[in-house]
């Protein structure tokens, strides 16, 4: 009799619960400040607040969040464009559904020791860059500046860049990518002092490229049910990220709570948070236009190997956020 | 009919029931879904004929019929059920890619197979047969080396790999590092099987004619060890493959078997990692057929090799 009670006030508590629409969020890395404004709005009930049950999935090495969406493992996911835009030429329809990151925050960071002051420095030299969805951005302007990148006197030698700063460090490469707000802090955590350093960052020579951006399948855009679900899941997410934005020290605690991994450190978590908040500033969330023809015209004008071949079509969409912010 | 065959009960022996059970199975699958039954069809009767074949004697059609059915299955799966080619890709479409990267494929083939797996292949299996012969000169390094080897043999390639990349650099040489890594303890441990397996027998004939250490090794106790070295061989064939692969994925210049199947599922080129899947397997059998050949020849004396 007692089991059947028990059993029963379970049921009434979980059937509440059971209201609450389930979606899975895919992350472009593992867990840290980047996603700071997904994890604000799971820890402080903005997604509860909107009836979601979001479940945030890290991402990692050779973890591709295209393949996961494509697998069926996530409803949403944080992609880069230039990935996205690659996978739906490849045949797999995604859609950009919101645009929390204004700015581009990659960068080539080189030695200054190496001689390397301008990008006309490059033929003859070899830079890091990791793969993933992430070469994008890198293949596109070494297209444009005309340097092939299968090595040689006149091109530049690629590496496969795990994700660490040790071949800038070891001096296997002369350049490595890093990020305004990860590995380029690892350096100087390294003991390099900015001075002997030569940054080029991609916003700076006009190559940048749209970042973390939400993607979903274009056919659940078709589902009334699902479109509301993401209206709102926006919607918290958004005021998640403004909330981290002005909070970078307790959003970046907050994602120290969600770090499974144990990985991440305090200090490094905070700058990085503040360094985010840097590139999400001046976006609401809704994709300006104009930034996503810049970006598709970047990937284009790749000469012999551009990253798409043709201009995509309903790439983008402003049904959701018009829903979640008006 | 023998007295065998009148003890078996009728419905078990017989055409009878062994013709109508695929018969059943394939319509079962097609009322269930029309393309499983077509699938389900096509494979108990490509079934059918290599049964009937195999009775005729007919040695090479076999697998070759084996091979090409699992082909025309899976064409028909991915077509018929219209998977996703960003999940799993159909041959025509690995095919098609393979023709058209033939020189890609080939300069990942020479910097993975040729630079990195054969090189270390050759350094690792040749410091396994040296240390051997000295660990069979000397109980004192047997007891102590060992156990070392051993050691190393059990550390994870995941975890050595960006170590040794960040040693030896981000070219063959770290790939040539861990394949030794891999190789070099099974190689050991055959060969010195192969030294301890020589006969009492034949090592006091070798006595009789007062025959030094260095006679005895090279005459009697190495051929007689060629059959485990050359098992040792074998085994470390795939090893070196594997570990050269794998080795990639941890930090590589922009060619290589590893690097391009990493890069090409972050691009969802799932066509090119099924190519270089294919490229890999190709390359694996034609090394461990080649050793085996060799080694065929050269233990044409053991009992293994009779015709």
């Amino acid at each position: 009799m007692k089991r059947l009670i028990a059993g029963a006030v379970a049921l009434g508590l979980g059937g509440s619960a059971a209201w609450a629409e389930d979606l899975t969020l895919q992350l472009k890395w593992v867990t840290q400040a980047q996603f700071g404004g997904y994890y604000v709005a799971l820890e402080k009930g903005f997604y509860e607040e909107e009836g979601l049950n979001v479940t945030i999935k890290a991402g990692g090495p050779d973890i591709a969040p295209t393949q996961v969406i494509a697998g069926g493992g996530a409803d949403v996911i944080v992609e880069w464009m230039p990935a996205a835009l690659a996978a739906r030429e490849k045949g797999l329809p995604l859609v950009n559904i919101a645009q929390p990151f204004k700015s581009s925050g990659m960068m080539l960071t080189c030695l200054a020791e190496t001689g390397i002051t301008a990008p006309t420095d490059f033929p003859g030299r070899t830079l890091g860059v990791w793969f993933f969805g992430n070469e994008f951005p890198f293949l596109s302007w070494m297209s444009q500046l005309g340097v092939p990148t299968n090595g040689g006197a006149d091109g530049v030698e690629v590496l496969k860049q795990g994700f660490n700063v040790d071949p800038l460090l070891q001096k296997q490469a002369d350049c490595i990518s890093t990020m305004t707000y990860n590995e380029y802090w690892q350096v100087i955590d390294a003991g390099i002092t900015p001075e002997q350093l030569v940054t080029f960052k991609y916003e700076d020579n006009g190559v940048a490229t749209l970042e973390d951006g939400l993607y979903v399948l274009e056919e659940r855009l078709a589902d009334p049910a699902f479109k509301e679900s993401l209206v709102k899941f926006v919607r918290a997410s958004m005021k998640g990220w403004k909330y981290a934005e002005e909070n970078p020290d307790e959003a970046a605690m907050i994602v120290l709570e969600y770090d499974e991994t144990g990985a991440q450190t305090e200090s490094h978590q905070k700058r990085m948070m503040s360094e985010v908040a840097k590139l999400t500033a001046g976006s609401n969330g809704t994709l300006d236009p104009a930034d996503y023809e810049r970006t598709v015209a970047s990937l284009l004008s790749g000469g012999s190997d551009p990253v798409i071949t043709k201009a995509p079509e309903g790439a983008w969409t402003h049904e959701i956020t018009d829903m979640a912010l008006n | 009919m023998s007295s065998l065959e009148e003890s078996v009960p009728r419905d078990w022996q017989g055409a009878g029931w062994r013709r109508t059970a695929p018969l059943i199975a394939a319509l079962a699958a097609g009322a269930v879904d029309w393309r499983l039954g077509l699938i389900v069809g096509l494979w108990l009767g490509a079934w059918w004929v290599n049964t009937v074949l195999a009775d005729r004697g007919a040695r090479l059609a076999v697998p070759v019929i084996f091979g090409l059915t699992l082909l025309v299955l899976w064409e028909m799966a991915v077509r018929l059920f219209e998977v996703p080619g960003v999940i799993l890709p159909p041959p025509s479409v690995i095919g098609a890619r393979i023709m058209a990267s033939l020189p890609i494929l080939w300069g990942d083939f020479v910097q993975t197979a040729i630079k990195g797996a054969l090189s270390g292949y050759v350094m690792g299996c040749g410091a396994a047969v040296a240390v051997a012969v000295l660990i069979d000169r000397s109980a004192f390094l047997q007891k102590g080396l060992l156990p070392v080897a051993n050691f190393a043999a059990a550390l994870p390639i995941v975890g050595t790999a960006p170590i040794l990349v960040m040693w030896f650099g981000f070219d063959w040489q770290s790939k040539a590092a861990v394949v030794v890594v891999m190789v070099f303890f099974p190689m050991l441990v055959n060969t010195m099987a192969g030294l301890r397996a020589g006969e009492a027998m034949q090592a006091d004939l070798m006595r009789t004619y007062g025959a030094t250490y260095r006679q005895t090794l090279v005459k009697l106790r190495f051929p007689a060890a060629m059959p485990f070295i050359f098992n040792g061989l074998k085994i470390c064939t795939t090893l070196a493959l594997i570990g050269a692969i794998v080795a990639e994925f941890f930090g590589s210049p922009t060619s290589g078997m590893g690097f391009r199947i990493s890069t090409a599922v972050g691009q969802l080129a799932l066509d090119m990692v099924w190519a270089e899947i294919t490229i890999a397997a190709l390359a694996g059998s034609a090394f461990y057929g080649a050793v085996a050949l060799i080694g065929r020849g050269v233990t044409f004396w053991h009992p293994s090799q009779r015709r």
